[in-house]
């Protein structure tokens, strides 16, 4: 009896259908006339429920690499807060997931869900394309975020450096867990 | 009882929801990082920093120092006069850093290694509470032939060696101490030593996000002649991106690391003080 208890309560984690990364590339774009910011991220790990098409992403902030290494220290102590906010993550579910047919073409789907950054949650509606290449699943989303919206102040000062748009590219490849 | 468990068992299973999902990435390890940004410049006023030229970045440093305040306005508190060190140094690794300078304290032209013996870490697993940095600097004094006691190379030649341990103790405050061993290979006089030991604190309280105010002072370690005065700093710094800008009040004129420790002879009474600017500026190679 006990042992059929204990089973049966492993199962949630072993049977699931999950796919997943630990190192998705998170990349982000400001363009300004001044100058352009390119910084990346290879340790964001995505996760994805085959069976309800729910995902859930978590980007480590100090992850982001910046050609100026003095720049990525003032990213990170005083603009993303890293010390306070050690992550960025996304929470949210891939809409109309039950009727999708995941073949070999690559598909727009419209993912919806919470991006929380820098202690900031807010709603946010995105297009991803999705493909399914071997037995891998492959995600690619482009979008833009706003540092206001997140309470991230830029001073006055490097105001014009700094764009108020930031391009984010999402790239990742999930592996059957 | 089966039925039970069977229940609780479908319930787990119907719904693995995002936050659980989240909770599922959260296992991953964390290792510890070295923290970031003991202090904003490579300098705290005057004495260096446990800060080093970060890796493949080029730093320019002036370091401006005006005359005294005593005249007031005649010679506006000193800003006729001046005293600059320059300095340009490179990140060659993370933990080395290598650069030139020049000051126009008694002409001296300066050769000096930075490397970082150890740095302060934070997060789960092995970390360590202090950075440790190592810093050596060779000034060559290049005042013209009969200025100089005895002329030869050597008799020009200062050495400078600072082991610096700074702690960022939280996201406002790091302090800093560090032992100095000064060798001056021509001393004045022969009551003069050789060898001076001294050492040096220094510390940040940050303000906002992008200004702090810092401060640093150096003790001797041992006897020193009737004028000599412990050299401070008081310092207001400001960072714009590529930019640090530090606004200084200080009791010693030379820039120049022996000059503002073992010859600093200002004092806040007599308006013997100096005010001044550091401002690096980076350049990423």
């Amino acid at each position: 009896m006990k042992k059929i208890f204990f089973f049966l309560c492993c199962i949630p984690l072993f049977a699931r259908d999950l796919y997943i990364t630990r190192s998705g590339t998170i990349s982000f774009y400001s363009h300004t006339p001044i100058e352009d910011i390119v910084a990346v991220n290879k340790q964001a790990s995505c996760v994805l429920d085959l069976e309800t098409g729910s995902l859930a992403f978590q980007v480590p902030i100090r992850g982001f690499v910046f050609a100026n290494a003095l720049m990525q220290e003032h990213f990170n102590e005083n603009y993303m807060e890293s010390h306070q906010f050690p992550s960025a993550t996304f929470k949210g579910n891939i809409e109309h997931w039950l009727e999708l047919d995941l073949g070999l073409d690559p598909q727009d789907v419209s993912v919806m869900g919470t991006l929380t950054l820098h202690g900031v949650s807010r709603k946010i509606s995105e297009s991803v394309t999705i493909a399914r290449v071997g037995d891998r699943l492959n995600g690619l989303a482009r979008f833009e975020v706003a540092p206001a919206d997140y309470g991230i102040q830029i001073p006055k000062i490097v105001r014009n450096n700094i764009a108020r748009i930031i391009e984010v590219t999402v790239n990742v490849k999930l592996q059957k867990k | 009882m089966i039925r039970f468990f069977l229940l609780i068992f479908f319930s787990l299973t119907t719904i693995f929801s995002q936050e659980e999902l989240l909770n599922f990435l959260d296992d991953g390890p964390k290792e510890p990082l070295p923290v970031q940004a003991t202090f904003k410049a490579t300098r705290i006023v005057n004495s260096q920093s446990v800060e080093l030229p970060r890796f493949k970045i080029l730093e320019f440093m002036v370091q401006h120092r005006f005359g005294k305040v005593e005249n007031g306005f005649y010679d506006l508190f000193g800003l006729d006069e001046a005293a600059v060190h320059y300095d340009l140094k490179y990140g060659l690794h993370e933990r080395l850093a290598f650069g030139l300078g020049r000051s126009s304290w008694k002409k001296t032209y300066d050769i000096m290694v930075k490397t970082k013996l150890m740095r302060q870490m934070e997060g789960l697993g092995k970390t360590s509470p202090i950075t440790v940095v190592l810093f050596f600097n060779m000034g060559i004094n290049t005042l013209r032939k009969d200025a100089i006691v005895k002329d030869n190379f050597a008799n020009r030649v200062n050495y400078l060696q600072q082991l610096i341990i700074g702690r960022k103790f939280n996201e406002m405050v790091s302090l800093q101490v560090s032992p100095t061993w000064i060798h001056k290979n021509l001393v004045p006089t022969n009551q003069d030593e050789h060898n001076l030991f001294s050492t040096s604190l220094g510390g940040r309280i940050k303000v906002t996000k992008h200004y702090t105010v810092s401060a640093d002072i150096s003790f001797p370690l041992g006897s020193r002649p009737e004028n000599y005065k412990n050299g401070w700093g008081l310092g207001f710094n400001i960072e714009t991106g590529g930019h640090v800008f530090q606004l200084i009040l200080t009791n010693a004129q030379g820039g120049y690391e022996g000059a503002y420790i073992e010859d600093a002879y200002g004092s806040l009474s007599t308006g013997e003080v100096y005010l001044g600017f550091n401002i690096t500026r980076v350049f990423s190679l």
